[in-house]
């Protein structure tokens, strides 16, 4: 803080007088961060195994019998 | 002298006032609403595909997201390239060669249409990749930034926010090349910045130990987050945009709650003492992937804190990772010039 100019140190109590007045929720939302990550875990690939059956990036088989 | 030191007593007034109306809010902690979650069993990736062709370190890659190029990425290496590379096949769709090789950042448009880049020459060069002649061309040099180029990243064909070693963000309209605003609040070097899901906030890690939210329209920086002790090098939102993922070289990564503005929780070990340099939330957001200068990403359950799993295979720093849009494949890039892609 002590690098700052007059002018800069102005807007620096601008900026933080917007951003007290900005409006906070309970952390209720905790709980639905939660809810939604639990909701989202069955599509995510690295979590469901169902989802990698048809991986694109592995390799199929090298030989094909004609 | 008076005028300063009576507005820098208000500054520390009005500080001390953000933290009471954040403790105010505070009536869960994530520990708490997760007290009953079991944790994530081990998490084991494979390395399906190494992308060889850079020279020298790589310090950015980014996925393309439009369904056409879902599974191409760009990266950027000091060896003066920007490849765009088919993470399938392994092959090299375009290999760009830039003016200056001092590349610190790449971006891929939402569209597909385009990828940026830039660094040290303190501009963004911003390419075209469906020129009429099949050429990949410069369309734009977005020049005014008088620090180094950290990160960019695109909101769409027509503009791009980048982030900067003088402090600042700036979107710029890149059909004009013009700046349209600067983001101003920082105390140090912007070193990373990521975009809402709905594109309207982005978010900027710096030097000065804070992440800031911005809210691009207004142009007003509406939250800052503290609590690192050291350079944030690495941000990114977790998948629902309601909270922010930093990393730091202080070696932990914090999760923010955007709504309740306070931060929820750190994730580290007394293990790892090294500093983070990229991370990527997996689709749920349930996974942290994050890489460090120990040449791992270790793998992270983002409710439980705990590591569930490490990437290993670089044989040098981890600069940068990200996982595709459809969470189906997590890449890593590294100074030691491979990309690797895991799943």
């Amino acid at each position: 803080m002590e690098d700052l100019d007059l002018p800069q140190m102005k807007r620096e109590v601008e900026s933080l007088q917007y951003q007290l007045a900005i409006n906070r929720v309970s952390s209720i939302t905790v709980t639905e961060l939660v809810k939604w990550i639990e909701g989202c875990v069955c599509d995510d690939p690295f979590l469901n195994p169902e989802l990698m059956r048809a991986n694109p990036w592995v390799e199929k088989g090298k030989c094909v019998i004609l | 002298m008076g005028e300063m030191e009576e507005l820098r007593k208000e500054a520390d007034n009005l500080k001390d006032q953000i933290t009471e109306a954040r403790k105010v809010v505070q009536d869960t902690t994530l520990q708490e609403a997760v007290a009953g979650t079991t944790l994530v069993g081990r998490v084991q990736l494979k390395t399906r595909k190494t992308l060889r062709g850079h020279l020298a370190k790589i310090y950015a890659m980014h996925w393309g997201t439009d369904t056409n190029c879902s599974k191409l990425c760009v990266s950027a290496s000091q060896d003066g390239k920007l490849i765009v590379w088919d993470t399938l096949t392994t092959n090299k769709v375009s290999a760009i060669p830039l003016k200056s090789s001092w590349v610190m950042t790449c971006a891929y448009a939402p569209s597909g249409n385009m990828v940026a880049c830039g660094g040290l020459d303190n501009m963004c060069s911003i390419y075209n990749l469906k020129g009429k002649d099949g050429n990949v061309k410069v369309m734009r040099e977005l020049a005014a930034h008088t620090g180094y180029l950290s990160c960019c990243r695109f909101l769409s064909d027509s503009e791009i926010i980048t982030s900067s070693g003088d402090c600042t963000c700036v979107l710029w309209d890149i059909e004009t090349g013009t700046e349209k605003t600067i983001f101003a609040g920082h105390l140090g070097d912007c070193m990373s910045l990521a975009v809402s899901p709905d594109f309207k906030m982005f978010i900027s890690g710096a030097c000065d130990f804070t992440a800031k939210l911005w809210d691009i329209r207004e142009a007003s920086c509406r939250q800052t987050f503290s609590g690192h002790e050291s350079d944030i090098n690495a941000i990114g939102f977790f998948p629902n945009g309601n909270a922010v993922i930093t990393g730091s070289d202080d070696a932990t990564c914090k999760l923010y709650d955007l709504r309740a503005d306070q931060e929820l929780i750190t994730y580290q070990d007394s293990g790892i003492m090294c500093g983070v340099t990229s991370l990527a939330p997996s689709l749920s957001g349930r996974l942290l992937l994050a890489g460090y200068d120990d040449f791992n990403v270790n793998i992270w359950d983002m409710l439980k804190a705990e590591r569930v799993g490490v990437l290993a295979g670089h044989d040098n720093r981890v600069s940068c990772i990200g996982v595709s849009s459809d969470g189906m494949a997590c890449c890593t890039g590294s100074w030691d010039s491979f990309l690797k892609i895991w799943n």
